[in-house]
C-alpha cells in the first residue's frame, strides 16, 4: 500500500539515513503529538501519518518494499506523480508580537495538476448514486411531479456504467429501485413514476435504507453518493441520522442533503452534508428542483478525485477557530474530524477552504511554523490510488509591523463570508434570547448587503430584523434565504480556474 | 494595525480584516491612515509654540485646517461667516468650505454642518444642527450655540477630524 509519500511527510530526502529519519520524526512529533494538541483532531490524524511513515522507513525491510512499490507506480501506468496540488496562502506574511491574541486567515486551494487537466476527458467518473426522496403528504402535487421529472432526467443522463438506486420515504421507507446498473432506462423511469405522496416525514429509515443500497456497489473508483431530498422536519431521529452519516462517511459514501420549501431543519441538513463531504442546498420552489438535482449529479460526474479530505494541524499554541468551504458549493465545514471531508474534486475547478486561526499574545520573534495542512483523496483514474499533498505554513515574526496588503482573493472571499457570519451571529444571539443584539446584527447585515448592491437580500434582512424586534423570531423562509443566499454570494467570488 | 472599527467603534482582534460587528472592510481604513503620521509631526511643531492655543485671532491672519488623512492643509481667509459642509447635487445651498474631497459623505458630514463666524478678534464655531454633530476638542456642541475657537483646536465634523491653526 503506497498511499502516502512518506519522505514528503517527514520532509527528508529518499536517501535519508536512519538518524535523519529519527531526527525528522522527533521534530514533527513535537509539533503534532496529541499530548501537546489535546483539542486538535487534525494534529492527531497527522501524527498518525508521520508515525506510520516513521515506522515504515525505519525498518529496512519495510522501507525497501515501500521504495519498490513507489517506483513501480511512478514508472507504471500513472505517468504523473502529482495528481493534485495544495496551495496555501496566508493573510499575512509576517506577524508582530502583540499583547492581545491576533487573527490570521489561511486560504487552502486544492486543484488538479495542470497536466492532468489537459488529459482529462469530459466525463471522468462513474457514479454509484442513490436518491432518497421524501414522499410525505406535503410533497403532494407540484413538488412530487417535479421530483419525478428530475429523477427521469437523471436516469437519462446516466450511463450503463453508472449504478443507481432509489429509495422513497415517509413514515417508513420503500426501495423502489434496488441498486443496479443503469441499462433499462424506461423500466427504471416507470418505477419512479409510480411514487405517490402520503404520510409524515421520518428521515432515518429512508436514509439508512439508501445508505444500505449504496453500500452494495461501494467501490474505490466510483463516486459513491446518496442524495437526500426532503421538505419537512424529522422528529426524534436526528442523532441517529448523524451517526449513520458518520458511518457512511467512513465507508466512503458522501451524503448531499437538499431541503425543499421552508419547513425543514437547515442546521441538521448542513451537518449531514458537512460530516460526509456532501453538499447542502436550499431549493426554495418546486420549479427549481429539476435544475438543482441535475446540476448536482452533473458536477459529481465530473469528479476526478473523490473523498477528498483536508486536515489541519495548527501548532500547539495556535487555535483553529473555523473552516469554511468557499468553492465549489460554499458551506461551513466541521472541524471536529481529523480529516475534514470536502467532497469531490473536479478537474477544472479548485476546492478552496478558508481557515481562521487565532495566534496567541506575546509570540516570540523569529521565523516560526503556524500549521501543517494536508489534503488527500482517491484518484478515480485507471489505477485507483490514494494521493496526498502537503503544505507547511510559516511566518516571520518581526518587531516592526510590515505594511501588508492581504491577498486580493482572501479579501474578496472574506468580505462575502463576513456576511454569512453576520447572519450566523444574529441567529446565535437569538438562540441566547438576546433580541436586541439579533436585531442589531440583522440591521448591520442589511446595511452591508445594500452597500454591495444586493438589494433584494438586504430588504429580506431588514424585514427579518423588524420581525425579530417584534416577535423575537425569524421567519422560516427568511432565515433560510439569508443563510443560503449569503453563501451563494461566495460562489462567484473564487477563481474558477487558478492556472 | 488598527483593531477598533472606524465605522462602529467595535474592538476587533488584530488581524481581523472585516469588522466582526458591522462587516465593513477594516483594511481600507488601515491603508488610508498611513499618511497621517507625517501630518501629526507637522502638527506637533505648530502646537509646540503654545500648549494652550490663543483665542485671539489677528484680523490679518488666516486659518489652516488640517483634515486627518489628507496631506494638503486647507488655508482659509475667514469671512464674516464660513459655512462648512459637503456639496450635493440635489441641494441648492453650497457650503463655503466643501469637505467632499475629504470623504465627507462616508464620514457623516451634513450638507450644512457647521459655521465658523468671525467677530472683532475671535473666531467662533457653531453647529448648524448637523445629523452627526460637531465636536470641539472632544466635546459635542449644542446646535446654534457658538463656542470660541482657539489655535490648535481639534474639530470633529461627524467622523471627520480636523485640526485648526491660526497663522
Amino acid at each position: 500500500m503506497a498511499d502516502l509519500d512518506y519522505y514528503g511527510l517527514l520532509a527528508i530526502s529518499p536517501h535519508a539515513s536512519s538518524d535523519e529519519i529519527k531526527a525528522a520524526y522527533r521534530r514533527f512529533a513535537r509539533r503534532l503529538h496529541p499530548d501537546a494538541n489535546r483539542n486538535s483532531p487534525g494534529a492527531a490524524a497527522q501524527f498518525q501519518s508521520i508515525t506510520q511513515a516513521y515506522e515504515t522507513l525505519l525498518d529496512p525491510v519495510r522501507r525497501q518494499r515501500y521504495d519498490e512499490e513507489t517506483l513501480r507506480i511512478r514508472t507504471g501506468k500513472g505517468k504523473n506523480n502529482a495528481y493534485f496540488t495544495l496551495r496555501v496562502t496566508p493573510s499575512r506574511q509576517s506577524l508582530t508580537p502583540l499583547d492581545d491574541p491576533q487573527v490570521m486567515y489561511l486560504l487552502a486551494e486544492i486543484a488538479a495538476d495542470p497536466r492532468i487537466r489537459d488529459e482529462v476527458q469530459k466525463r471522468e467518473s462513474n457514479l454509484n448514486l442513490t436518491l432518497v426522496l421524501d414522499r410525505s403528504n406535503s410533497m403532494n402535487g407540484t413538488r412530487l411531479d417535479k421530483v419525478k421529472v428530475a429523477a427521469h432526467q437523471i436516469i437519462d443522463n446516466l450511463t450503463p456504467k453508472d449504478i443507481l438506486s432509489v429509495v422513497t420515504f415517509n413514515d417508513r421507507q420503500e426501495v423502489i429501485i434496488p441498486a443496479t446498473y443503469v441499462s433499462d432506462k424506461p423500466a427504471l423511469k416507470a418505477r419512479v413514476s409510480l411514487m405517490s405522496a402520503s404520510g409524515g416525514t421520518e428521515i432515518f429509515h429512508g436514509l439508512s435504507s439508501g445508505v444500505e443500497q449504496n453500500r452494495k456497489y461501494l467501490g474505490p473508483r466510483l463516486v459513491n453518493r446518496v442524495i437526500l431530498l426532503t421538505d419537512g422536519h424529522t422528529f426524534g431521529d436526528q442523532e441517529r441520522c448523524l451517526e449513520l452519516a458518520k458511518e457512511a462517511h467512513k465507508d466512503g459514501i458522501g451524503i448531499s442533503a437538499m431541503g425543499l420549501g421552508h419547513d425543514w431543519n437547515d442546521e441538521f441538513l448542513d451537518k449531514i452534508a458537512s460530516t460526509t463531504g456532501g453538499t447542502s442546498a436550499y431549493i426554495d420552489s418546486a420549479g427549481a428542483v429539476v435544475r438543482f438535482l441535475n446540476e448536482h449529479v452533473r458536477q459529481l460526474s465530473y469528479a476526478f478525485a473523490e473523498r477528498v479530505g483536508l486536515s489541519i494541524a495548527p501548532d500547539p499554541d495556535i487555535v483553529l477557530e473555523s473552516a469554511f468551504k468557499l468553492s465549489p458549493n460554499p458551506q461551513p465545514l466541521t472541524i471536529e474530524e481529523g480529516f475534514i471531508p470536502v467532497g469531490s474534486l473536479q478537474a477544472n475547478r479548485a476546492i478552496s477552504v478558508l481557515f481562521q486561526l487565532q495566534v496567541p499574545a506575546g509570540i516570540t520573534l523569529g521565523f516560526r511554523s503556524l500549521a501543517r495542512i494536508m489534503a488527500n483523496g482517491d484518484i478515480l483514474t485507471n489505477e485507483p490510488q490514494a494521493f496526498q499533498a502537503l503544505s507547511d505554513i510559516s511566518v516571520d515574526v518581526v518587531e516592526e509591523p510590515q505594511p501588508d496588503n492581504p491577498p486580493a482573493n482572501i479579501m474578496d472571499a472574506l468580505g462575502k463570508l463576513t456576511l454569512y457570519k453576520m447572519q450566523e451571529r444574529a441567529r446565535e444571539a437569538l438562540e441566547r434570547g438576546d433580541v436586541a443584539e439579533a436585531t442589531r446584527r440583522l440591521e448591520n447585515l442589511a446595511t452591508r448587503l445594500l452597500d454591495m448592491g444586493e438589494e433584494e437580500l438586504a430588504n429580506q434582512a431588514l424585514a427579518e430584523a423588524r420581525r425579530v424586534a417584534h416577535t423575537s423570531n425569524l421567519s422560516d423562509r427568511g432565515s433560510k434565504t439569508l443563510r443560503f443566499h449569503t453563501r451563494y454570494l461566495l460562489a462567484g467570488s473564487v477563481t474558477e480556474d487558478n492556472s | 494595525m488598527t483593531s477598533v472599527c472606524p465605522y462602529c467603534g467595535y474592538k476587533n482582534r488584530p488581524g481581523v480584516l472585516f469588522c466582526e460587528e458591522c462587516g465593513k472592510n477594516l483594511q481600507a481604513e488601515a491603508n488610508a491612515t498611513l499618511p497621517t503620521r507625517k501630518i501629526d509631526e507637522g502638527a506637533k511643531d505648530l502646537a509646540a509654540k503654545a500648549t494652550w492655543g490663543t483665542a485671539r485671532f489677528n484680523p490679518a491672519s488666516s486659518i489652516i485646517i488640517h483634515v486627518r488623512d489628507s496631506a494638503e492643509p486647507i488655508i482659509l481667509q475667514p469671512t464674516k461667516r464660513t459655512v462648512v459642509g459637503r456639496s450635493d447635487s440635489s441641494s441648492t445651498q453650497k457650503p463655503d468650505l466643501d469637505l467632499t474631497p475629504y470623504g465627507a459623505l462616508e464620514k457623516g458630514v451634513s450638507r450644512l454642518h457647521a459655521a465658523i463666524e468671525r467677530s472683532e478678534d475671535t473666531l467662533t464655531l457653531i453647529d448648524m444642527g448637523s445629523s452627526n454633530g460637531t465636536h470641539l476638542n472632544g466635546q459635542r456642541l449644542i446646535p446654534d450655540q457658538p463656542r470660541v475657537l482657539r489655535d490648535g483646536d481639534e474639530i470633529r465634523f461627524g467622523k471627520l477630524v480636523a485640526h485648526v491653526y491660526f497663522k
